[in-house]
């Protein structure tokens, strides 16, 4: 019977096309404006590294002096830690993993004074960064912990870069001249670009979503050689001047993670924290005895805002603009089967119980349904491309995936069942004797 | 065939209760030809609408064809009147974006037959009404009273046990009139049993029998003897 009912709901649909248009375009756009912006939030939103989101925590302490301190009152640049923290963490942390890591900017000299110079924008880091977060590698790999130690002048470059510096042949081996010292390639990353840039939040170039780590450096090679942050430095203590006199001062300007072995020892990491906090007050520092806090990823990614609240709200108004759309095609599903009921109790007579006329006038909204879908789809894309030309932190978001191509059909096909409900079910409540007599 | 004892239908608003049908009785044999007539108001569409499981009754006992219809499912009366009954409407009620074949096949279709046995049963029952070539035709392009041939071939295809019929010629002229009724005089030669309700007392003296129902009461007026043995239609 499925098939006759999809016949019958085709030619019903093709008795009247100027409704029929009506109640599609008007599903489909309601479906187009609720699924861009869905989808938009849901790169925002997603999980960049579900396999071990839970187990990647940021640690974070409130450095602040004493003075104008309000426990209520969170300090809003107070989202990285001071060097001499990062240090203490990558000596003794806890976990199996520890970096950290500091945006830097370089100029690639060139070999001829007549060609230009090449911008690099990165981060200075540990070898430990690159199996943290599952860093993959097109050419050769990362440096050593060896080379941490001695801040080996090597580097690793993004794929793009390395290819726009060397072609598309292996450079491992080849030296760039940066900060007026020869480093050589080790490697080169392969195809990753986790959006959002959830290890790299507080970057000097590119926001949360758009932008790549160019070029990878040892972190003591880049201090050592006092490459500066290219980022937010936050400091609430006066210091002396002079590079030695910022990394042992009270700025905070390092992103430190550590990895643990299993979700369940972030308590034992907490009670590591505490005990450090603890050791430094009783040396005088960490004066405001703030809350020592601990961030997974996606604690991490709500702390700092990185969906931003008029992008919630977007994806509200688009919801409630849906739910219009939705009423409006009830209205208009209402009024074509309204016309229809004299069909109805020709139906019935002819031995179609209730459910039959539910069932046939179902199958017909859930056509409405896939045609909504198939053009709220198409707009989709359309809307996400013009999306995409408004800002460039949007064009790194605003792409369909398979799993809002799916929500997009499954919104459209249950948009138009909800939407049919309400008149299905007045079609089947028809009179069939007081139709038939009125014919 | 039919047997109705005591019935009653009673239909009530916020302010005012119309006896339709009160202590209604009434026995149709398997084969007879019964014509109802009676003044407008009297119950007579009540009787066909209770008679053709479209409507429910609130008191007494209605079997059809041996089966007691109270307090049956939405689904079993559906099911029972798409096996034991055919309809014939004054107005036709052919669905307009149907063509003939399509309009004839929804009984069919409900009934769970096959393809080729929908199919083969369309195209007798289009053949018997002398429709058989306009099968892809649709309702507008024909004249009225084809189009009660085909609403009749539609009633007939499920081969019926009994065939409510609600003023079929009262939208036809008297050509047109006189051929359904010969047309519908031949089906129940054929041995289906036939109720209609007529305001036509010529068309009402034609039928072996005519029931005459006022103030909701019936009684019968002529009852002659049947002329037919009961069997199929189609079979």
């Amino acid at each position: 019977m499925f098939r006759y009912y999809l016949l019958l709901g085709l030619r019903s649909l093709r008795r009247n096309p100027a409704l029929t248009a009506l109640m599609v375009v008007t599903l489909a756009i309601g479906v187009a404006a609720s699924v861009s912006t869905l989808t938009i939030l849901h790169v925002m939103s997603g999980d960049p590294v579900p396999s071990k989101s839970r187990r990647l925590l940021v640690p974070l302490l409130d450095v602040g002096p004493r003075a104008n301190y309000s426990p209520d009152r969170r300090d809003p640049y107070m989202t990285q830690s001071t060097y001499p923290d990062a240090m203490n963490y990558l000596r003794s942390g806890p976990g199996v993993r520890r970096t950290a890591l500091y945006g830097v900017m370089a100029s690639i000299e060139p070999a001829r004074r007549e060609d230009p110079l090449i911008d690099l924008s990165g981060i200075a880091t540990t070898t430990d960064y690159f199996p943290m977060f599952d860093v993959p590698f097109r050419f050769g790999s990362a440096w050593s912990a060896a080379d941490d130690e001695r801040g080996a002048r090597v580097a690793v470059l993004s794929k793009r870069k390395a290819e726009a510096i060397f072609g598309s042949k292996d450079p491992v081996g080849q030296r760039i001249r940066i900060w007026d010292t020869d480093f050589t390639i080790v490697g080169v990353v392969g195809d990753w670009n986790p959006v959002p840039r959830y290890t790299n939040l507080i970057n000097g170039s590119g926001g949360y979503f758009e932008g790549e780590e160019q070029l990878m450096v040892p972190l003591k090679a880049a201090t050592d050689l006092a490459a500066e942050p290219n980022g937010n430095v936050s400091c609430s203590h006066e210091s002396a001047a002079g590079w030695a006199a910022f990394l042992a001062s009270e700025c905070t300007w390092i992103q430190a993670w550590w990895e643990l072995a299993s979700a369940s020892d972030r308590p034992a990491a907490q009670a590591w924290l505490d005990a450090y906090v603890a050791q430094q007050q009783r040396g005088g520092r960490l004066e405001r005895h703030a809350p020592n806090e601990l961030f997974d990823v996606m604690q991490w990614m709500d702390f700092l805002k990185v969906v931003k609240p008029d992008s919630k709200l977007a994806v509200w108004l688009s919801i409630g603009f849906l739910v219009l759309c939705i009423v409006n095609t009830m209205g208009l599903l209402l009024a074509k089967f309204s016309t229809r009921a004299a069909e109805v109790g020709v139906r019935r007579a002819l031995g179609a119980g209730r459910g039959a006329i539910f069932r046939q006038f179902l199958v017909e909204t859930t056509v409405v349904g896939l045609a909504g879908g198939l053009l709220g789809l198409a707009l989709s894309f359309a809307s996400l491309a013009l999306i995409r030309q408004q800002s460039k932190d949007l064009s790194a978001v605003a792409h369909m995936d398979w799993e809002m191509l799916a929500t997009t059909f499954a919104i459209a096909v249950l948009a138009s069942i909800v939407a049919g409900l309400l008149p299905t079910w007045r079609a089947c409540q028809v009179t069939p004797a007081l139709q038939l007599k009125s014919q | 065939m039919l047997h109705m004892k005591d019935l009653t239908k009673v239909y009530r608003t916020h302010m005012i209760e119309t006896h339709a049908l009160r202590g209604f009785d009434i026995d149709v044999k398997e084969g007879e030809f019964v014509t109802v007539t009676g003044p407008s108001g009297s119950g007579k569409t009540t009787f066909l609408n209770i008679a053709g499981l479209l409507e429910e009754f609130d008191g007494g006992d209605y079997l059809l064809d041996g089966v007691s219809v109270k307090g049956l499912s939405d689904n079993e009366r559906s099911r029972l009147r798409n096996e034991k009954l055919g309809f014939i409407f004054q107005g036709f009620n052919l669905i307009p974006d149907l063509d003939l074949f399509d309009n004839v096949d929804v009984p069919l279709r409900y009934r769970g037959f096959n393809a080729a046995e929908r199919r083969r049963r369309i195209e007798q029952a289009l053949t018997e009404v002398g429709l058989a070539s306009r099968m892809r035709h649709y309702p507008a392009e024909l004249s009225g009273g084809q189009q009660q041939r085909v609403a009749i071939a539609r009633a007939l295809a499920g081969t019926p046990r009994l065939l409510l019929a609600d003023e079929p010629t009262g939208n036809l002229d008297s050509q047109m009139a006189r051929s359904v009724m010969e047309l519908l005089e031949q089906i129940n030669t054929a041995g289906t049993t036939i109720i209609m309700v007529t305001h036509d007392p010529e068309l009402a003296m034609r039928a072996q029998r005519n029931v005459h129902i006022i103030d909701g009461r019936a009684s019968d007026l002529r009852r002659g003897p049947s002329l037919v043995q009961p069997h199929a239609a189609i079979a």
